[in-house]
């Protein structure tokens, strides 16, 4: 056993284009969503954000959330970047931008509610919905708290009541689906003084956040954050500092999170179905292997005995013939030797006789 | 045997996958760039000695080089700039170290190495302190010191001085290149800026900008020292160190330069469109075509520091490189653009919308659409494009063209304040929110008295605000010019219309214009999230 130099770098040579030239992510599907049709989202814009965390207030109120240790109008909280978690569906953070020194600039953080979510695409159970009018739904009866989705969000959002014991559900922001179907605006952005949130159809959102780049080209980044990121998001985010200085992933692609997984995860029922099929093949092969090993061996045992048995027969008729033909032989001789001492016998009788008579 | 053979094939890819990793992410390594140490000593004479990369790569780190050090140590063994830089034919300092010309590689290498390391050792067995002698502590790979050398430049006041130094001998400094008889000589009115020919790169014979001030500047300062004579510096810290140029005298009440510029002019139109003028004829009528502008270039000369602000390539008049449909010698920049486009610091409206980030004018511009220049109303036109009285018709009576730009100049309107205090309401209460919060009392005077005193003397803010009431409309914008302006709350109402999702809601509009134009003019008080400065928290009833 030994491999050539050429082989080994062969290998390497198909590892490596197998790596680069994968199969593109759409291949396991031949349409690529690209949202509902008006469906709802929020546009930050965070030359707006005053840092006032009416938001936050408003947010905690509508959900119903328990009261935070800190009042909402203490904005020392602001020294400290926080994050969601199970009683805040949303923060605001504070940034010192070098770009812009002695300029606080503020992002709000909540669930961006992506057009083609990551935490749906891991949950086994579809306790995530996304729905037509741009939310991403829980559904807490049918979660069984694996928490897939909180490692799948790219964003960090969905957080785990970890306090409760019995009853844990998954938490994150509904962007107000309950309000929206009311016909009410999400509680945060009806508070938000600045109207540094507003909330629309995304089409629309989009189209006027390119018209604020349009007019005030010198405020804006060229960009809107959530309008490709991760296939799209329907929060929507404006800034006049480049994103990464808003602690905002630059990372991520364009491409929706389940079509990163929908071509591996597409393999598992094809193999979840063959296995089967395939090791009971397997196993049939070998077991027809091993019988026709069983015959082949039977038969050639037989045949070994058949080609012995005739072989000895052979010789034993050979010897017989052998044993016959000296028989024979010596029979013939024997009974040479009686003629012979016959006709001695009856030669001496007559010459004795002769002699006799000679007598 | 087989078995063998599919676990070998296994590693085989496997090991591929990795190495393609590791590929990859030493890739990603290998694209973050150095940064400077931040700790790195700031020297305004670092001069990093990378001559051997017009010979090609380089092989080693630029030598870091301390000009100013090395001048000093030179001085105290009585030596001056020839020891390491030579005359040229022509009597002049070669700012090359010893020699005159870049020749080839192995000989400017050889040169270095010998005439530094030579003098380091020299030195040295002198009981001196000496230079390294080592590679590394010259071919620096982490130099822990860094340049913070200042550009310099002539402005108007050191130009004076040095014009009432010299007693108005241009020749001194200026001169053109003749190109029959090749050489540089002194025509009396052609006196420009260094920088229309000197360039950024040696183009020829004709050295760069860098090479030319230094041989211009540090040459006639040495020379004049030489002969005790007054004179300016000839070390690098006096010229290129930030808080040594604080110290350069300035002149405040500078004579016009004496360049035969004008003083009221007409802006050139193209002489496309220019109506021939005919001595019989009257002057040209501007009736039927845009109104000439009346430029007041004494006053621009006073704005700005040098000529080349505006005349970026030369010093003749716009329309002599920006044709009508703007041709390669404009670089396809027409003449209207070269006037009106708002991102080019040389242009009219580029440099006075410059201007406008200033925080006592931002809080007010800011809001307004940049994109377009903000005034798409045609009388906006009007204040350059000034309408001319008719003509008498009587030849003899007309003034010259230049007195006409004047007169024409002179009679554009000038606001500086609006309407008298009395008219402008005090107080506002703004009562359509209270919600949450008491009405707000908004100081609406005492707003509009601080923006007046904020552009009082603007002579800029003065022409464009055409009218008493240009000022209000800042805050009380889309709307005509009015004294009594239409309320807030007559557009602004409920948030999200799909009708006009550009405006915002009556909420928003007021925090947006109030503390957008107190974090634009860098008003630190009252605090944006300070609610109840402007409206007082309502008490449960």
């Amino acid at each position: 056993m030994s491999i050539s130099r050429r082989k080994f770098l062969g290998w390497l040579g198909t590892a490596g284009l197998s790596v680069t030239l994968g199969r593109s992510a759409h291949s396991a599907t031949n349409k690529h969503f690209s949202g509902y049709p008006d469906s709802n989202g929020v546009l930050f814009d965070g030359t707006h954000c005053i840092g006032c965390r009416k938001c936050e207030a408003s947010c905690n109120k509508v959900n119903e959330l328990p009261a935070p240790d800190r009042p909402f109008d203490d904005l020392a909280v602001l020294e400290k970047n926080r994050r969601t978690h199970s009683g805040t569906f949303t923060v605001v953070n504070r940034y010192a931008v070098a770009s812009a020194p002695g300029k606080p600039l503020y992002r709000k953080i909540q669930c961006n509610h992506c057009l083609e979510p990551a935490c749906a695409s891991a949950c086994f159970v579809r306790a995530f919905v996304k729905t037509e009018t741009g939310a991403v739904t829980y559904d807490e009866s049918v979660c069984v708290g694996c928490r897939y989705c909180m490692i799948a969000c790219p964003f960090e959002i969905p957080t785990y009541e970890y306090g409760e014991a019995l009853t844990p559900r998954i938490r994150k922001c509904t962007l107000c689906h309950p309000r929206i179907e009311k016909g009410l605006l999400p509680g945060c952005v009806e508070a938000c003084p600045t109207e540094a949130l507003v909330y629309g159809k995304r089409d629309d959102l989009i189209r006027l956040a390119r018209q604020r780049i349009f007019r005030f080209p010198d405020r804006y980044v060229d960009h809107i954050y959530g309008e490709h990121e991760m296939g799209g998001t329907s929060w929507l985010y404006l800034s006049g500092v480049p994103f990464r200085d808003l602690a905002m992933r630059e990372d991520l692609g364009n491409l929706p999170a389940p079509s990163l997984t929908k071509g591996a995860l597409s393999g598992v029922a094809i193999v979840a179905g063959m296995w089967p099929v395939l090791l009971t093949g397997v196993y049939a092969i070998s077991k027809r292997k091993d019988k026709i090993a069983e015959t082949e061996k039977s038969e050639a045992v037989a045949a070994a005995r058949e080609h012995a048995d005739a072989e000895t027969k052979a010789a034993v008729e050979k010897a017989l013939a052998q044993a016959k033909k000296e028989k024979a032989k010596e029979i013939e001789l024997l009974v040479k030797k009686a003629l012979e001492e016959a006709a001695a016998a009856q030669k001496e009788a007559a010459a004795k006789s002769e002699t006799e008579e000679d007598a | 045997m087989k078995k063998g053979k599919s676990l070998l094939r296994g590693t085989g890819i496997f090991g591929g996958i990795t190495i393609l990793a590791i590929l990859i992410l030493s890739l990603r390594v290998q694209g973050v760039q150095q940064v400077p140490d931040p700790h790195a000593e700031m020297r305004s004479d670092l001069v990093m000695i990378d001559t051997m990369k017009t010979f090609g790569k380089l092989e080693r780190s630029p030598v870091v080089f301390l000009h100013g050090q090395h001048t000093e140590a030179l001085a105290k063994q009585n030596q001056d700039c020839s020891a390491c830089h030579l005359l040229d034919e022509k009597n002049r300092r070669s700012y090359k170290f010893k020699r005159i010309k870049d020749t080839d590689r192995q000989t400017v290498m050889d040169l270095y190495h010998a005439g530094c390391i030579t003098c380091h050792t020299e030195t040295k067995a002198a009981g001196l302190k000496g230079g390294p002698l080592t590679c590394g502590a010259c071919h620096q790979d982490n130099p822990q010191v860094a340049s913070d050398r200042r550009p310099m430049g002539m402005d108007k006041s050191l130009h004076y001085r040095h014009t009432k130094t010299l007693e108005d001998k241009c020749e001194k400094c200026h001169h053109v290149y003749n190109e029959q008889t090749k050489v540089l000589e002194y025509v009396k009115g052609q006196e420009a800026t260094c920088r229309y020919c000197h360039g950024e790169v040696t183009v020829e014979n004709r050295i760069d900008a860098r090479q030319a001030f230094h041989q211009a500047c540090v040459g006639c300062h040495q020379e004049r020292l030489a002969k005790n004579q007054s004179a300016g510096p000839d070390m690098c810290v006096r010229c290129h160190d930030a808080d040594e140029q604080n110290l350069i005298a300035v002149v405040e009440d500078i004579p016009r330069m004496k360049a035969g510029q004008p003083d009221v002019v007409f802006i050139k139109r193209s002489p496309d469109i220019e109506p021939q003028a005919t001595p019989e004829a009257t002057p040209a009528s501007d009736e039927d075509l845009l109104t000439r502008v009346p430029f007041n270039h004494k006053a621009h000369e006073e704005f700005n520091d040098t000529c080349r602000v505006c005349h970026h390539t030369n010093l003749k008049a716009c329309v002599s490189c920006h044709t009508l449909n703007g041709d390669e010698k404009g670089r396809h920049v027409q003449l209207e653009q070269s006037m009106h486009k708002r991102d080019a610091s040389q242009s009219c409206v580029g440099c006075h919308g410059s201007q406008q980030v200033q925080p006592q004018c931002a809080g007010c511009h800011a809001s307004i659409n940049q994109k377009f220049g903000g005034d798409s109303n045609p009388a906006a036109c009007q204040t350059c494009h000034i309408k001319s009285p008719a003509p008498s018709g009587d030849p003899l009576l007309e003034p010259d063209d230049r007195t006409r730009a004047a007169l024409l100049h002179e009679s554009r309107t000038r606001v500086s304040e609006t309407y008298p205090a009395d008219k402008i309401p005090e107080k506002v209460e703004i009562n359509t929110l209270a919600d949450q919060y008491q009405p707000a009392q908004m100081p609406h005077r005492k707003i509009v008295q601080s923006l007046e005193r904020g552009i009082k003397n603007s002579k800029l803010a003065a022409v464009f605000h055409r009218e008493a009431g240009t000022l209000c409309q800042a805050c009380h914008h889309n709307s005509p010019v009015s004294q009594k302006p239409p309320k807030c709350n007559s557009c602004h109402g409920q948030p999200f219309d799909n009708r006009q999702p550009v405006r915002p809601g009556i909420m928003a509009a007021y925090h947006q214009q109030c503390i957008g134009c107190h974090t634009r003019m860098g008003l630190e008080k009252p605090a944006a999230t300070d609610c109840t400065v402007c409206h007082a928290k309502k008490t449960a009833p």
